[in-house]
């Protein structure tokens, strides 16, 4: 069975925003919207600080607390593990957007531009399905289908690979099947250290940050 | 916009959710009271009316802010996990049984639109308790609290209401005594098991609510219910102050929670990431 | 304009197209855009380039605003003449569209009219100028234009648009000198340990920076981030240390002096030191090398025959320390001979470890405010991964293997104290043999030296054992009194050469500063009758911004090539649209060595093609060139220049021959055929000659470039040269020259900055500079107690981007884009809260800033990033985030010799009121 995930490498995020802005490229999100993005978080006081770059968004959660409140059933999961949203169904109440413990999840009520007026480009890939209805990211489903459809694999193939996982620039970055333990991301959990963002909230999420080597290999 | 990493408040549910949680609550509140006060007739008729205007008006008033307020039916599509579907069902139960028992004048069916009532406010808090991501919502406590203040407010308003129009029964006050009460109780519960997750802004925005909720929506109320014993004439003002006291008290304590300590938890790292060597 | 019918395939309205980025100076990046019905929608790496770049072929944030760049409904997209004559900020100019015909007509005219008159003023300045920005990223994009450039003749270039200020000029000029390092650069991908001041490659390292980088992390590099705050470098290094602004120096002389005084001899790499520099060079009483009388060869004491020899005598032990009296000349300034006969020589090595005694880390922490053992430790960790005495073999050459680096970072390297940290810094590599080998520090790209495109290949003996460099002459015969430009490089920076970029590298803040009053010596500097500005905006980029708006508002014509309105070209007479990144047409040179981190192990070209037509009347540069060459009687020049090469390759090789007509016009398509067929061939040894639309299709193509040839020394080697280090004979020398021939007309001026011209460069105070120049402008230390910085935005840096929407959207995901950085104590001290207004003051000026309280800051210390404050330029004019560079002043005092000053200045702040 497959079950995609993805890995984040702290040690190697530098806070870029490439794939924020690949993000947006490849899901013409609006202003202001960012399906994947990268915090700067500070730890410590001066002079004992740290600073890291961490990216967040959906966590394609095991147990999705947005799927559970969802009161139009628009929010479901697949078996691949991918919570997805039905922009036919929603209701654009915001509950999910409540419930959602890493705010991955936006809503727009009103079309807007970079610069107000749609641009060429904008105007070119607007999708009105979109308005007032709640979106986030959707691990590039439609690139992992079409992808999967030509025979490629997802997390190796560019084709078939979510955009930001395609436009990192430090490989903080890997998508792949966890379930397969030959994939990429079997693989860097094994050999190292990692946790998940609120583990303790038992959403059970699909986005793993690895932090340090195993400590054998340390 | 660019949010956190720091706890934010979050921008998905204003005023407007807040008033169907200050107006359902009372309203379902004053239709358990209602219903079991003895009250029939018109007097019943116009109470229940009064209590399903206010619960009508808070669910009208969360409607507005939906993004597809046409797809509003859509709202029923899952009532095998979410407590919105529950609360729209329910809300469909006290309309559908309250109307009857307005139409037949039936106490008993009164009685049922009190229980679909209890039904709508329980999932009321479950709908803020099933918001993981706001750490000031997500606990059990919080379904309790939302849960009895509604009964208090619902009390507070039949109070305040009967003591205008006439004097409000023994067993009405004492009612009203013990959902006061417990509402403190609840607040104290909720406080202490938000004390280690609500983001600080929460807690300081709470902490004044709540003080309110003890000093202006229990303390008081019971002085004034105390005071309205020992002193007859004094009644017909203690009262209704007591039962307004008590409302909005509750109101002002929901109109905070959803819309000042609606903190979500940020982000947080158990390990820091390890650049180069230890 | 018509251009002919050319057989040339046609684009089809949908599809993905290859194209490069390189709007910063560490592109450029190869990117696929997707089209959709003739617009440009979607950028992404172009994996097809992902074995052939060293940073997997990824492509910078920046270039993803390139489809906002093309559509932003702010562009000025037909040419516009001014109406209003009269210019200044808050003048409106005017603006009102134009046909191509009368913009190019207005300035073709202007531009006869010098002919005739003469391309020289008065004054012997260019009556032309040409400002382009952004570390020469404009050539990338301004497609034949600088054959239009080279036809015309004399151009002034130098008026800057911040270097010197906001480049790394002490490391640029000093670099080049020492080890062919007009940019330095660690070997990322095989060190170890690194120490960086104030070196920020996470924003300005470009891709390849950051790939190497993370990578190297993940491998377990130690970097030690010293920097007065904790930026996005600092964040991701193994270590912190907040430094005190301005004293990086202390601190890398405190390393020299345990290395020096606190280990073993025998754990440097002496080796190195006496084989391959010039540590054994005697030197003299007066500072001077010891000279064979006969071949004023300088001499060092050779162990073996207990005598002096020439330094190339064949099988000799030289001496590294010692103090020793031989027969010798000592030869100073101006052929002087300042000494004579039996004359006592000190090595060079020995008056260094002499000159570095007082240096210890006890000494430098009281300066630095870093704890001395720090200090000590990291030299010794350094010293510990240095591994002096280890060989690696790269493609069959056996090399010594030195995983330890130092990289410096802008206001480190540049201005006061900028001499002393890269010195300081060669040294460090230097001592454990670790200079241009692998792991090492590189230099990795050559500016002043030629040939540009071939670094290695700018190796060529020079006097005494070293590198030849082209110093601008300083003797009494061929100094230059007469400047060729206004910012009179030539004659006052003999370190800024005269190659294609020393124009640029002069102390441009020198045109402005003397537009207003000319130093005595220097004949008077003069307005421009014409100035050509692109990708270029020194209103806003320059330092003292005010002021130098003021003297642009005074120049009588001209031309900015314009995106969108901004503050420069706000007081331009005409505006004419190129088309931009996405819409037009060149081929570049990618690959080989380049700057900072862009060594790469291919090398070959790329083509930028119009992904979709030019939005309105925009015309591409090439286009323009061709015709201003083709109505100013230049054409002929122009094609015979882009013939030579002026348009990436020249077009004649060996065994192919690509050349124009040099009489006809050529179609852009026509020209950059030709410079593709041309490029073919190059990268082919002519056996291919692959036209546009073969390169259209394919994007790029390269051939291998030697790992081996990211290094300097074997060809050093090879050539039997040595390092000029340590001692700096040749800069004293120069200095006292320079001093001799400016003393001899009368200027005094430049004495301060004669003083930097040390073989052996002592401490100084150099915060103490800010300080005064505080003094100068009537403020105390105690009531302007903060030091404000700036630093890279990698969202930004170079891009000229802070027009796009979405680059400030996501650059805002990173702290310090929305304010000034301060410290968390602090601003509790002084009562004030994250988000607060302050105001930023100097005696003479003030900005204001929402406060951005941070942990990761020292309390003395202030940021603002990049550099902002727009007032003209759509989008960016509602940013409400003040710039450094409206409170830097422009003062001498604040040149060094190299003639750059820092982006430092001593500021006070305050709460301003207004919301939270």
């Amino acid at each position: 069975m497959t079950r995609w995930a993805m890995v984040a490498d702290l040690r190697r995020c530098v806070g870029c925003q490439t794939c924020t802005a690949s993000c947006k490229h490849a899901n013409a999100t609006p202003p202001d919207v960012q399906w994947r993005r990268v915090l700067d978080l500070e730890v410590g006081e001066y002079p004992a600080v740290k600073r890291a770059f961490v990216p967040v968004g959906c966590m394609h959660c095991d147990d999705p607390p947005c799927m559970a409140v969802c009161p139009s059933t628009a929010t479901r999961k697949r078996p691949d593990g991918i919570v997805t949203i039905d922009y036919d169904l929603c209701i654009g109440c915001s509950y999910c957007a409540v419930a959602c413990p890493y705010q991955a999840r936006y809503k727009t009520d009103l079309a807007t531009f970079a610069y107000g007026k749609a641009t060429a480009a904008e105007e070119k890939r607007f999708d009105p399905k979109r308005l007032a209805v709640a979106t986030k990211c959707t691990f590039c489903v439609d690139r992992i289908d079409a992808g999967m459809a030509k025979g490629l694999k997802p997390g190796v193939d560019p084709e078939a690979t979510p955009a930001c996982v395609n436009a990192c620039i430090t490989q903080t970055m890997s998508f792949g099947d966890i379930e397969d333990p030959h994939s990429n991301v079997s693989q860097l959990l094994a050999e190292n250290q990692f946790f998940r963002m609120h583990e303790e909230l038992g959403t059970g999420p699909r986005f793993y940050y690895i932090w340090d080597k195993k400590e054998a290999e340390a | 916009m660019s949010f956190g990493p720091k706890p934010w408040h979050q921008t998905s549910w204003d005023f407007r959710a807040a008033f169907n949680f200050i107006f359902g609550g009372a309203g379902a509140g004053l239709l358990v009271i209602a219903a079991f006060s003895g009250l029939g007739g018109n007097s019943l008729r116009a109470e229940m009316l009064f209590a399903m205007a206010l619960i009508g008006a808070g669910l009208v008033s969360v409607w507005f802010p939906i993004g597809r307020p046409l797809r509003a039916m859509n709202v029923g599509f899952n009532p095998f996990t979410s407590w919105m579907t529950r609360e729209s069902f329910a809300a469909g139960a006290v309309f559908v049984l309250g109307l009857a028992a307005v139409w037949f004048g039936s106490t008993p069916l009164a009685q049922a639109t009190a229980v679909a009532a209890l039904v709508f406010a329980y999932c009321q808090g479950r709908i803020l308790q099933a918001a993981k991501g706001i750490p000031a919502w997500r606990v059990p406590a919080l379904g309790w609290l939302n849960f009895i203040t509604a009964l208090t407010e619902g009390a507070g308003l039949f109070v305040a209401l009967s003591a205008v129009f006439g004097s409000p029964a023994k067993s009405v006050l004492a009612y009203f005594s013990l959902a006061l009460i417990a509402r403190g109780l609840a607040w104290s519960t909720y406080r202490g098991s938000i004390a280690k997750s609500a983001a600080r802004p929460a807690l300081t925005v709470l902490d004044r609510a709540g003080k309110v909720l003890v000093q202006f929506g229990t303390i008081a109320p019971l002085v004034l219910l105390l005071l309205g014993m020992l002193a007859a004439d004094l009644s017909r003002i203690a009262l209704p102050l007591a039962g307004i006291a008590a409302l909005a008290t509750g109101w002002q304590f929901k109109f905070m929670l959803i819309t000042r300590a609606a903190y979500n938890q940020g982000f947080a790292l158990p390990h820091l990431p390890v650049r180069g060597t230890r | 304009m018509n251009a002919p019918e050319h057989p040339y395939a046609v684009m089809a309205a949908s599809g993905k197209r290859a194209t490069y980025c390189y709007q910063c100076v560490a592109g450029p990046d190869l990117l696929k855009v997707s089209v959709t019905d003739g617009v440009a929608t979607e950028v992404e790496p172009n994996f097809g380039a992902c074995d052939i770049h060293p940073g997997g072929g990824k492509v910078c944030v920046k270039a993803y605003g390139l489809v906002q760049k093309t559509y932003n409904p702010n562009r000025v997209l037909t040419p516009m003449r001014r109406t209003n004559p009269k210019k200044g900020r808050n003048e409106e100019p005017g603006f009102v569209p134009i046909s191509w015909e009368e913009a190019l007509e207005t300035i073709a005219a202007k531009l006869r009219a010098i002919r005739e008159t003469g391309l020289r003023d008065a004054s012997g300045y260019p009556r032309v100028a040409a400002n382009f920005g952004g570390g020469g990223t404009p050539q990338s994009y301004m497609g034949t234009f600088p054959a239009f450039l080279a036809a015309w003749g004399p151009i002034d270039m130098g008026f800057g648009s911040g270097q010197g200020v906001k480049c790394y000029h002490s490391e640029h000029l000093y670099g080049e000198l020492w080890h062919r390092a007009f940019t330095v650069s660690p070997d990322t991908p095989m060190c170890n340990y690194l120490i960086s001041c104030g070196a920020n490659v996470e924003a300005s390292g470009g891709v390849v920076g950051v790939w190497r980088h993370a990578n190297a992390r993940e491998r377990g590099m130690k970097r030690v981030q010293v920097e007065p705050h904790l930026s996005v470098t600092g964040a991701c290094s193994a270590e912190w240390v907040p430094i005190r602004p301005k004293t990086d120096a202390a601190f890398l002389y405190a390393l020299l002096h345990v290395l020096l005084h606190e280990t073993a001899r025998e754990r440097l790499d002496l080796d190195c030191l006496t084989q391959h520099t010039s540590s054994p060079y005697l030197v003299g009483a007066n500072g001077f090398f010891l000279r064979d009388k006969d071949t004023k060869k300088p001499l060092i004491w050779d162990l073996k025959r207990a005598a002096a020899i020439p330094f190339d005598t064949p099988d000799c032990d030289p001496a590294l320390e010692g103090s020793y009296e031989c027969d010798a000349v000592e030869i100073g300034a101006d052929a002087e001979v300042v000494g004579s006969g039996k004359l006592e020589g000190k090595t060079s090595f020995g008056k260094l470890v002499a000159h570095m005694q007082p240096y210890s880390p006890e000494w430098a922490a009281g300066i630095c405010d870093v704890p001395a053992a720090t200090m000590r430790r990291i030299a010794n960790e350094f010293l510990d991964h240095a591994q002096v005495g280890a060989t690696i073999e790269i493609e069959g050459k056996t090399l010594p293997y030195r995983p330890v680096a130092v990289s410096l970072g802008k206001t480190v390297n540049n201005g006061w104290g900028g001499y002393e940290c890269v010195w300081a810094r060669t040294l460090l590599a230097t001592l454990v043999g670790g200079l241009e080998v692998p792991g090492g520090t590189l230099g990795t790209t050559v500016r002043l030296t030629r040939p540009l495109a071939e670094r290695l290949h700018s190796v060529k003996p020079g006097p005494d054992g070293f590198m030849h460099y082209p110093m601008n002459p300083t003797d009494r015969e061929h100094w230059n009194a007469h400047p060729n430009i206004r910012n009179a490089y030539r004659s006052m920076v003999p370190l800024a050469a005269d190659g294609p970029w020393s124009q640029a590298l002069g102390p441009t803040h020198f045109t402005w500063m003397f537009m207003k009053e000319t130093p005595k010596g220097l004949p008077t500097v003069t307005l421009p009758d014409v100035w050509f500005v692109y990708r270029s905006n020194p209103a806003i980029s320059f330092w003292d911004t005010k002021a130098l708006s003021e003297s642009m508002a005074r120049f009588p014509f001209v031309v900015a090539f314009a995106y969108t309105r901004d503050e420069t070209n706000h007081m331009a007479d005409i505006l004419l649209p190129d088309a931009t990144d996405l819409e037009s047409l060149q081929l570049i040179r990618i690959g080989g060595s380049k700057f900072i981190e862009q060594f790469w192990e291919n090398e070959g070209f790329a083509l930028r093609q119009p992904v979709v037509e030019a939005q309105g009347e925009a015309r591409d540069f090439t286009d323009i060139a061709t015709e201003l060459a083709r109505r100013t009687g230049l054409l002929e020049g122009y094609n015979a220049s882009i013939n030579r090469g002026a348009a990436c390759v020249p077009l004649k090789g060996a065994t192919w021959d690509f050349s124009l007509d040099p009489t006809q016009v050529h179609a852009r398509e026509d020209i950059w055929d030709a410079v593709c067929r041309a490029a073919s061939a190059e990268l082919s040894d002519g056996k291919q000659s692959h036209g546009l639309d073969w390169w259209k299709e394919n994007g790029l193509a390269t051939k291998p470039f030697a790992h081996a040839d990211w290094y300097l020394y074997p060809t050093l080697i090879s050539k039997g040269l040595r390092f000029e280090m340590p001692y700096q004979e040749r800069l004293y020398r120069i200095g006292k020259e320079l001093g001799n021939r400016l003393h001899e007309n009368d200027m005094q001026w430049w004495d301060k900055q004669l003083a930097e011209y040390q073989a052996l460069p002592p401490w100084k105070d150099f915060p103490g500079e800010w300080e005064k120049s505080l003094a100068v402008m009537g403020g105390k230390s105690k009531d302007f107690p903060f030091w404000l910085l700036t630093a890279r935005s990698m969202q930004y840096a170079w891009g000229a981007n802070v027009g796009m929407q979405m680059i400030k959207e996501v650059a805002d995901n990173i702290s310090g884009h929305r304010g000034v950085i301060m410290n968390t104590g602090r601003a509790e001290e002084l009562g004030v809260a994250d988000g607060d207004m302050v105001e930023i003051a100097t005696p003479l000026a003030s900005v204001r800033a929402r406060a951005v309280v941070r942990q990761g800051i020292r309390p003395d210390t202030l940021l603002l990033l990049g550099q902002f404050d727009h007032w003209a330029t759509p989008f960016a004019k509602d940013f409400g985030m003040p710039s450094m560079n409206s409170l830097v002043p422009m003062t001498m005092a604040l040149t060094d010799a190299t003639g750059s000053g820092s982006d430092v200045v001593r500021v006070s702040l305050k709460r301003a009121g207004g919301e939270r």
